[in-house]
């Protein structure tokens, strides 16, 4: 059933998918590839109604089906109007104003624009401690009439996915892009026959509200979920006590939401098998998919399972890749225990 | 002119460590060059002499280096703290990659998440000694065996042509000079040309000093100088139109002063005419941000007749300076004339 999924051509993956303009509602091209890419898995890959991508893995002995998730949306701007050779915009999902300024943009129309900066001649110096709101930027396309870009165009930041040394890798989207691929490494990996029928869904509009979630798992009506998703890893401003260790393993998000036997599950299963873990602790939304999945239908139990991310919702999200293999490790583990 | 101006802006040279610029000038000057002297600082002087036995000498000046940052410290998680080497509004340094020191260890300068920052922390900055650079280390230990204290950082930043004609990169300022000068160079002019590559602009003017005094005082000695510089654009919309001093698509800018220069009366208006007699777009400024070589090369020994010419840099010193593309070949033809006619 499984294609080999050789670690050289996921980090290729990886890129292509990450480097793709998708954001929230526009996620088509994004979901081609995802398509692609389960297709090594499955023949039974279909797109519904709001745009999921969803590849059904079906097992010989299998009665319950498992719905694994990882939302292919990610954050971006909206062009709002026009001044002279400049554009107005909207963010699409949270981004920081202070991520924006100098950032490079590509709208879905090919268009590239650099975010405005103030020049220094006009500032005073106590400006230079203040971040400009988004309202006040500009987004700079280099042409004198911006107007054939129109309202309501998107845009990315514009990057490319880097595989750096000291095993970590950046880019953008890898929100949740990164952790679609986890579950495709974890489909690898597992060694013993699956008893269960697995339904895998690159979500769309996790980022507005998780949307897709909510329909795919309404269409799929599954008996379990596993939301993949990322979570902060630790930087020298960000508060330790919220914060997770970079390198440290995946992270077992623990929350009322959340059945307490899935979570003890997927801890057992660390344990046993040797992979490092952490624990995230939430109550009321978990702000991952999981949310959506407990409330679909009748209920359906969903846990969640996070990887530790620096810098999420930037242009240099940034990622372990022991912590990629480690998730990876406990959701094939988590999936051959399924019956 | 393209391709040399894209090849040196990929270029690292963060103000005082400009070898890889020189590097690069040098070995595109040798076919020109009549004498390539390199000066205690690193400043290249090119010497090309005229076809004219009475003919006069130019200074031609463009400086090598541009804004980064220095590596101050390492913290014992091993994150790297800076400090900036020029002048950087800190604002363009969240969330940008560079490049660090001779080897290119890539970085990013990060920031925590929305998610963990305060409403109110999100409408400040924070300070630079906050900041830090991230390579991915993990500790203290694993930093220090790649990085030293001292190295530089510079922005990584492609150079990208968008929208009508512009281009983006990195040290456009003052790359366009460095590109500008190199293709003076190629012809050979009635009139004798020093093409001078200067060092720690962004410094303090520091390697025009010691150029300018040296030539002063040789055979050759200068009878003008003109420096061709980047300077600061200022077309928001958002700004009045009394501050909006300069556009790229507005023609070469010809300023008659900057912060530290009063331009040559005679040589501003020869430059403004001979770019009326090309048909050349130009504009004018009441000042070029911060200083520029001109100040120094003025008042080197008992003074040189000096004059600035400059393409309009939208985002100056930041990894996303941007240039008309056309304007280019403008200051180089204005430049041309000029010296065919001193």
């Amino acid at each position: 059933m499984i294609t080999i999924f050789k670690e050289i051509t996921m980090w290729d993956k990886l890129a292509k998918l990450s480097n793709t303009i998708a954001p929230s509602g526009y996620e088509s091209k994004a979901a081609e590839l995802a398509a692609e890419y389960l297709r090594q898995f499955t023949n039974d890959v279909q797109i519904d109604t709001l745009g999921n991508v969803i590849g059904m893995i079906p097992s010989p002995t299998g009665v319950k089906t498992l719905l694994i998730d990882a939302h292919i949306d990610e954050i971006g701007v909206m062009v709002s109007g026009h001044e002279g050779g400049f554009l107005r915009f909207v963010t699409l999902g949270g981004i920081d104003p202070r991520m924006l300024m100098a950032r490079e943009i590509r709208f879905l129309t090919g268009h590239y624009g650099v975010v405005a900066c103030l020049p220094p001649h006009i500032q005073q110096s106590s400006d230079a401690d203040k971040c400009i709101p988004v309202e006040d930027l500009y987004i700079d396309i280099g042409l004198d009439d911006a107007s054939c870009i129109p309202i309501g165009t998107v845009g990315v930041f514009d990057t490319e996915l880097a595989d750096w040394n000291n095993g970590c890798v950046i880019g953008k989207a890898l929100d949740d892009r990164a952790a679609f691929l986890i579950i495709l490494r974890a489909l690898e990996l597992i060694k013993s026959p699956v008893r269960i029928n697995i339904a895998v869904v690159a979500s769309v509009q996790e980022e507005a509200g998780h949307r897709g979630a909510k329909t795919a798992a309404f269409g799929l009506n599954p008996d379990l979920c596993i939301a993949l998703d990322v979570t902060h890893a630790r930087t020298p401003d960000a508060p330790e006590d919220r914060t997770f260790v970079f390198g440290g393993g995946p992270v077992i998000g623990v929350a009322p939401s959340i059945p307490r036997s899935m979570s003890d599950t997927l801890k057992k299963l660390a344990k046993d098998n040797g992979i490092p873990y952490q624990i995230e602790v939430m109550s009321g939304n978990t702000g991952t998919n999981d949310w959506a999945f407990q409330t679909t239908r009748e209920g359906i139990p969903a846990a969640c399972l996070l990887l530790p991310l620096k810098y999420m919702h930037s242009p240099i999200e940034m990622f372990n890749k022991d912590d990629f293999e480690n998730t990876a490790k406990l959701l094939a583990a988590f999936i051959e225990v399924q019956e | 002119m393209i391709k040399t101006l894209k090849e040196l802006c990929a270029l690292n040279g963060v103000t005082g460590h400009e070898d890889a610029v020189r590097d690069y000038i040098i070995k595109a000057a040798k076919p020109y060059a009549d004498e390539i002297i390199t000066d205690k600082l690193g400043s290249v002087m090119i010497y090309r002499a005229g076809s004219r036995e009475d003919a006069k000498t130019a200074m031609l000046c463009a400086h090598m280096d541009e804004v980064g940052l220095l590596i101050r410290s390492i913290t014992n998680d091993g994150y790297l703290k800076f400090i900036c080497a020029g002048g950087i509004d800190r604002r363009v340094l969240i969330g940008q990659r560079v490049f660090i020191g001779e080897k290119r260890i890539p970085g990013v300068i990060g920031l925590k998440a929305k998610h963990l920052s305060s409403d109110e922390e999100k409408k400040n900055l924070p300070k630079l000694e906050d900041l830090y650079i991230d390579a991915g280390f993990s500790d203290k230990n694993a930093a220090e065996s790649q990085i030293e204290l001292g190295d530089y950082a510079a922005f990584d930043s492609k150079q990208v042509e968008f929208g009508d004609d512009m281009l983006k990169a990195k040290a456009l300022d003052d790359r366009v000079g460095c590109a500008a000068l190199l293709k003076l160079m190629e012809k050979r002019r009635s009139c004798n040309v020093w093409y001078v590559f200067t060092v720690q602009e962004e410094n303090g003017l520091r390697g025009a000093h010691a150029a300018s005094f040296a030539l002063s005082g040789g055979k050759n000695r200068p009878d003008i100088a003109l420096v061709v510089e980047g300077t600061t654009a200022a077309d928001l919309p958002s700004l009045p139109p009394h501050r909006q001093v300069c556009r790229p698509g507005g023609g070469v800018v010809i300023p008659f002063m900057d912060s530290g220069t009063i331009s040559d009366r005679e040589l501003f208006s020869k430059l403004t005419s001979t770019a009326e007699k090309l048909g050349v777009k130009w504009q004018t400024k009441e000042y070029i941000s911060g200083g520029t070589d001109a100040a120094a090369i003025q008042r080197a020994r008992d003074g040189i007749k000096t004059a600035a010419i400059a393409l309009a840099v939208r985002y100056i010193h930041t990894p996303i300076s941007s240039v008309k593309i056309s304007e280019l070949f403008d200051i180089v033809n204005i430049i041309d004339s000029f010296l065919e006619e001193l």
